[in-house]
């Protein structure tokens, strides 16, 4: 399984860095059956972070018609106050200035401006593909239109406008709803990268990643199955 | 589109007005055009380049509730109440269970019957 995993200006490092390091221990531990590469939609570049400065290196294109694994990371600044609206025009996110600890939703909006929503659109539309995504960006998923009436989470700051979007927001660890598995807030990568391995390599492999990692997957992988439980 | 008016609007809201909508990405400006039939009210949004149906349109005097789905520049589901005077209005538009927001809107002198 080859994993393209997505970088765009402010993206969140951890949420990049947990599953690239899972999936990639994923590939070392099954003699190969995993690759992971950081991809973005302009192509080979540094890429900076939302956190710092810091910066990651993009080593090639997001390609939508590469078979296997997509994943979307958020974005990290300024969480802001709530009902905090930017005085910036939404069309013209791409050409407002970068600047460090800039408003989240601002630098989610942001990539609507840029090639990758017609990739990610792309992506989805490809059924060998599963669309993976971590906290903020499932919102950039659903703020470009792309997994309206799905199920999904995001970090739970984020779960409002997720649902405002048209998805069924779940307010769960990790939301698995086939060709599209999402992770809620930052850490919370490590679960859906440990999820991943396990979904589609396999247990012993997941688990061997876990123990070296350090990191027990917690919650209940949220699936669109079984009964509608009742009030509790 | 069903519409409804509980009370005659004492000023006329039908028209093309251009509105400013402040959502957690920046402000969106959709162009709203709502139409009169006798008693019916129906409306459509232009923005970024598409066109939607406003729903659920109810007009109580001045006051004007409808409802939204935005495509572009993101996708969002608004729910306007607004109030006009004259060639202004002002109000909120909310996104599900955000904090409402504020909205404001000139009618357009040209494009009106």
């Amino acid at each position: 399984m080859h994993v393209q995993i997505v970088l765009f200006d402010g993206f969140d490092p951890i949420d990049v860095v947990a599953p690239y390091e899972v999936l990639y221990a994923g590939g070392t531990a099954s003699g190969g059956a995993v690759t992971v590469e950081l991809v973005s939609a302009e192509g080979p570049r540094d890429v900076v972070s939302g956190t710092g400065g810091l910066m990651l290196r993009a080593t090639g294109t997001l390609d939508p018609a590469r078979p296997g694994l997509v994943l979307v990371p958020g974005a990290s600044g300024r969480v802001g106050e709530p009902g905090e609206v930017p005085d910036i025009d939404a069309d013209a996110g791409g050409a407002s200035e970068w600047r460090q600890d800039e408003f989240i939703p601002v630098l989610l909006g942001r990539t609507l401006t840029t090639e990758l929503p017609g990739l990610l659109k792309a992506v989805m539309d490809n059924p060998r593909i599963t669309m993976a995504a971590v906290c903020g960006g499932s919102l950039v998923l659903a703020m470009a239109g792309l997994i309206e009436g799905r199920n999904a989470t995001t970090h739970h700051l984020g779960l409002d406008m997720l649902e405002a979007t048209g998805v069924h927001a779940v307010h769960a660890r990790v939301v698995d709803d086939g060709d599209l598995v999402t992770g809620a807030g930052v850490t919370s990568g490590l679960d859906l990268g440990l999820y991943l391995l396990e979904r589609e390599i396999g247990p012993r492999v997941a688990h061997a990643v876990e123990e070296l990692f350090a990191h027990e997957r917690r919650g209940t992988v949220w699936r669109a199955l079984g009964p509608m439980p009742a009030a509790l | 589109m069903a519409t409804h008016q509980k009370k005659e609007s004492l000023m006329p809201i039908e028209g093309v007005w251009d509105l400013t909508i402040a959502t957690p990405v920046g402000r969106i400006k959709p162009v709203v055009e709502l139409r009169r039939n006798g008693m019916e009210f129906t409306g459509v949004a232009h923005g970024s380049g598409e066109e939607v149906p406003l729903r659920d349109i109810v007009v109580d005097g001045d006051r004007i509730t409808w409802k939204q789905a935005v495509t572009k520049p993101l996708r969002l589901n608004l729910t306007f109440a607004v109030t006009v005077e004259g060639d202004a209005l002002t109000g909120t538009s909310k996104a599900g269970r955000l904090p409402a927001s504020k909205v404001t809107g000139r009618r357009q002198v040209t494009g009106t019957d």
